[in-house]
């Protein structure tokens, strides 16, 4: 059997080692014209401040790939030709496949503002994002994080450290509205602003402005202007499936490859994993699912449907987690969904940037839908269960501690606030 | 919760420059000069002048460094609780422990004796010839520490208790040598290694002990006051293994290599490739409760937690694979566990499962 991977990232190596599992005498090619060492990018930013070096977010030791037999082919495909069983590059090559999966992640999405492609502005995804990032943070003197989602606030740690002023626009009126409450932006906002951030909520970028070619200022929706020599535009990834637009691939509306439950396309023994195939999600919607534990599980059930296993990929209760500055956050279950007759159970401990909300329906008695914790270490999979499990708030607040990670010696949680109505 | 960490990679001195080199060196010809006085006669003059013995003067520049080192590693981890008690601990062992009451018995003319050192860490506490020049309380804490003490606690609480709480090796790397603990290989063949050294020295404490018992158990007094043997060979043999171990183990790999080594290999290198007594408590530790507990599905392989692993353990490893798991080697510094971006971590000794976020052995609780 010969199987042609798409991409060296999360999705792109587990669906390789699964392959190699179940089939020892398989050819396993993994393309990628980024790099020859699969890396942890959502490591990125520790690289770009020093805090690690680059052999430190490889995964595997350098021998890796010639231990699992897997043959890397340096190119960049640019389309495939599914009759005749053969994936196409730029260069003119060709690579014949028997199954072949499309792992090939996200692209930054392009600003639709004037001057996205002047020197000095740039995004922060890939490799050779973080080379040229750190290239540009040697001589910027002051610098514009566009975009207030997990890349922007990482730019923006990075860029402080770094000794750069940094302003971060933000368009809505709080920090990261689709996962945080007002209450936990008015937590997360101010611990910025502690680390040296300047941050602009409620401001839109209108145009980067350059002067001799290079980026000297960027002007704002309210007309104002802002002298910067670095510009990071973090407003979202896409799929990058430009390229498979003549194929005859199905896409949905946001570019994301269309999958069935087995990760198949609609072309034969075509497959697709990770940022760039369109799931159906627990709530019955199909969308991307641009997470790094999501793109691994899809890689492991891609390759055993490529050895013909026959397995389904199902996503279970949502959860995930951040990192603001020291602030660690942990989600899980329906957060920020706004389900009919929802309330929040709200706790902040005094003194701390500790938070705690539970999301719950008094009309189903009580039962909790969601969580969302800021400062504390939580154990989403203890959560997670519970939420399946119909916990109810009281239930749940009984036994947080049992889900509670944080290091040793840290004072306990303990819930204070009483659970209104007194039920 | 690292930013104590950030521009590690970018400090010439933190990823073996010259500087780095030039520390290793001057560390080098420190210790040669400490541990091999008796034979080269320069700091012992120093000390002297100074009023002290060699090992007095090498006592209190340990501690002072352990105590510089103490605050600055408080400076960059100290937002985390546990680093602020072990820290502390450590610290505070070193000083009164390990320098204060041995000086204070030595003041008052008898013995010092560390009571934070045990067999066979300190070797000689399991000579006849040296412990029993001791008051009985103090022969018997030394042997009762070793054969109930220290396995039961590192039964309870991993060896982490001993290596990174108690034990002035560890703790100078804990604290003096934190700029250097990213330079330990994580590589698997230094694992292999690392298997082999540790137990060949083990094994080398166990039987130069008893060949030190032996030859002075077949000594005995003469009518003419003489401490003499029937068995000269062996007498000779049991001498030159004594002498042996403590110039290449004790010498040469705990000190000159051990310290030395800190700005180019990392920290632990004595601990982790050669120290009989880490040895034993990692036996005991795999056989305890001590673990580190991964939360399943999180772990992003970014690799912070192998980088800052001083042991080189390749934590991540067993993180993305969701592998809870105990390691020999494992000192429980909780620095993994700290450096986690996404909170993957625990450390854990608990037995009560309902506590524990081990998720597999947590039962299912009362509705």
């Amino acid at each position: 059997m010969r199987y042609a991977i798409v991409g060296n990232g999360v999705a792109g190596i587990n669906a390789a080692n699964t392959l190699r599992h179940r089939d020892e005498s398989a050819s396993i090619s993994l393309v990628s014209s980024e790099r020859d060492h699969f890396f942890s990018r959502t490591a990125l930013m520790y690289v770009a401040c020093g805090q690690l070096s680059e052999a430190c977010v490889e995964p595997y030791e350098r021998d890796y790939y010639e231990k699992m037999g897997f043959t890397r082919v340096r190119e960049r495909a640019s389309g495939i030709d599914a009759a005749n069983h053969q994936l196409i590059f730029d260069s003119g090559n060709r690579l014949e496949y028997d199954r072949l999966l499309l792992a090939c992640g996200s692209v930054a999405v392009a600003p639709p503002w004037p001057g996205s492609d002047i020197g000095g502005v740039g995004h922060f995804v890939t490799w050779d994002d973080l080379t040229w990032l750190r290239r540009e943070m040697t001589q910027a003197k002051r610098a514009v994080v566009v975009g207030g989602g997990l890349i922007g606030i990482e730019v923006c740690e990075v860029l402080i450290q770094a000794g750069i002023e940094t302003h971060f626009l933000i368009r809505e009126k709080k920090f990261w509205p689709i996962a945080l409450s007002a209450a936990e932006s008015d937590v997360v906002v101010p611990h910025m602003k502690h680390h040296g951030c300047h941050v602009h909520l409620g401001t839109e970028m209108a145009e980067a402005v350059a002067t001799n070619g290079r980026l000297s200022s960027v002007r704002l929706s309210d007309g104002s202007q802002l002298d910067c020599d670095l510009l990071v535009v973090a407003i979202g990834v896409r799929p990058q499936t430009d390229w498979l637009r003549e194929t005859g691939i199905a896409l949905d509306d946001r570019g994301g490859i269309i999958v069935d439950d087995q990760l198949k396309t609609n072309l034969r023994d075509v497959y697709a994993a990770g940022d760039c195939s369109s799931v159906v999600w627990f709530n019955g919607v199909q969308r991307p699912e641009q997470l790094w534990y999501t793109s691994r599980d899809q890689g492991v059930v891609a390759g055993h449907n490529m050895v013909g296993d026959a397995r389904e990929y199902r996503r279970g209760t949502f959860y995930n987690s951040a990192k603001f500055f020291d602030i660690e956050y942990t989600t899980a279950g329906l957060v920020n969904f706004h389900v009919e007759g929802e309330v929040d159970w709200w706790q902040h401990e005094p003194g701390t940037y500790y938070t705690t909300r539970i999301t719950y329906l008094p009309a189903e008695n009580n039962r909790v839908i969601g969580f969302n914790g800021l400062g504390r270490r939580w154990d989403h999979s203890i959560l997670v269960q519970w939420i399946e499990e119909r916990r109810t708030l009281e239930w749940m607040l009984r036994h947080l501690g049992e889900a509670n990670f944080d290091e040793e010696f840290m004072p306990r949680f303990a819930a204070t606030v009483p659970v209104e109505g007194g039920r | 919760m690292q930013s104590g960490l950030m521009n590690t990679f970018q400090s010439g001195i933190k990823t073996r420059n010259w500087a780095a080199w030039a520390i290793a060196i001057a560390l080098f010809a420190f210790y040669i000069l400490i541990y091999f006085d008796y034979a080269l006669g320069i700091l012992g003059p120093v000390a002297e002048r100074l009023g002290m013995g060699i090992w007095t003067l090498y006592g209190l520049m340990y501690t002072i460094a352990m105590i510089i080192g103490g605050i600055y590693f408080l400076h960059k981890h100290g937002n985390s609780r546990y680093h602020q008690v072990r820290t502390i601990v450590v610290v505070l062992v070193q000083i009164i422990f390990a320098f204060s009451i041995p000086l204070v018995m030595e003041i008052f003319d008898s013995k010092g004796f560390i009571l934070s050192l045990f067999w066979p860490l300190k070797i000689e506490y399991f000579y006849p010839q040296n412990i029993f020049t001791y008051p009985l309380t103090l022969v018997l804490y030394a042997f009762l520490s070793f054969v109930i003490g220290v396995p039961l606690l590192t039964y309870f609480y991993g060896k982490r208790w001993y290596c990174s709480w108690v034990c002035g090796c560890g703790g100078l790397a804990e604290t003096a040598g934190d700029p250097f603990r990213h330079l330990s290989d994580r590589k698997a063949k230094a694992w292999k290694f690392e298997q082999w050294s540790i137990h060949l020295v083990m094994f080398a404490a166990f039987a130069t002990t008893a060949m030190v018992i032996i030859n002075w158990s077949l000594h005995h007094t003469s009518p003419d006051g003489q401490w003499i043997t029937q068995y000269p060979l062996f007498d000779s043999i049991a001498t030159t293994v004594q002498k042996g171990y403590q110039t290449v183990v004790v010498a040469m790999l705990s000190g000159v290599i051990g310290v030395g080594l800190y700005p180019l290999m990392g920290t632990r290198v004595w601990c982790r490739f050669f120290c009989p007594l880490a040895a034993i408590l990692g036996i005991i530790q795999k056989l305890g409760r001590f673990r580190i507990t991964v939360k399943p599905d999180m772990c992003i392989s970014c690799g912070n937690c192998s980088t800052y692993c001083e042991m080189g353990i390749d934590v991540r490893q067993y993180a993305q694979n969701n592998q809870s798991f105990k390691r020999a080697a494992c000192v429980g510094c909780g620095m993994c566990a700290h450096v986690c971006p996404r909170g993957v971590l625990r450390l854990e000794n608990k037995a009560d499962l309902r506590e524990s976020a081990d998720k597999e052995r947590r039962p299912i609780v009362d509705m």
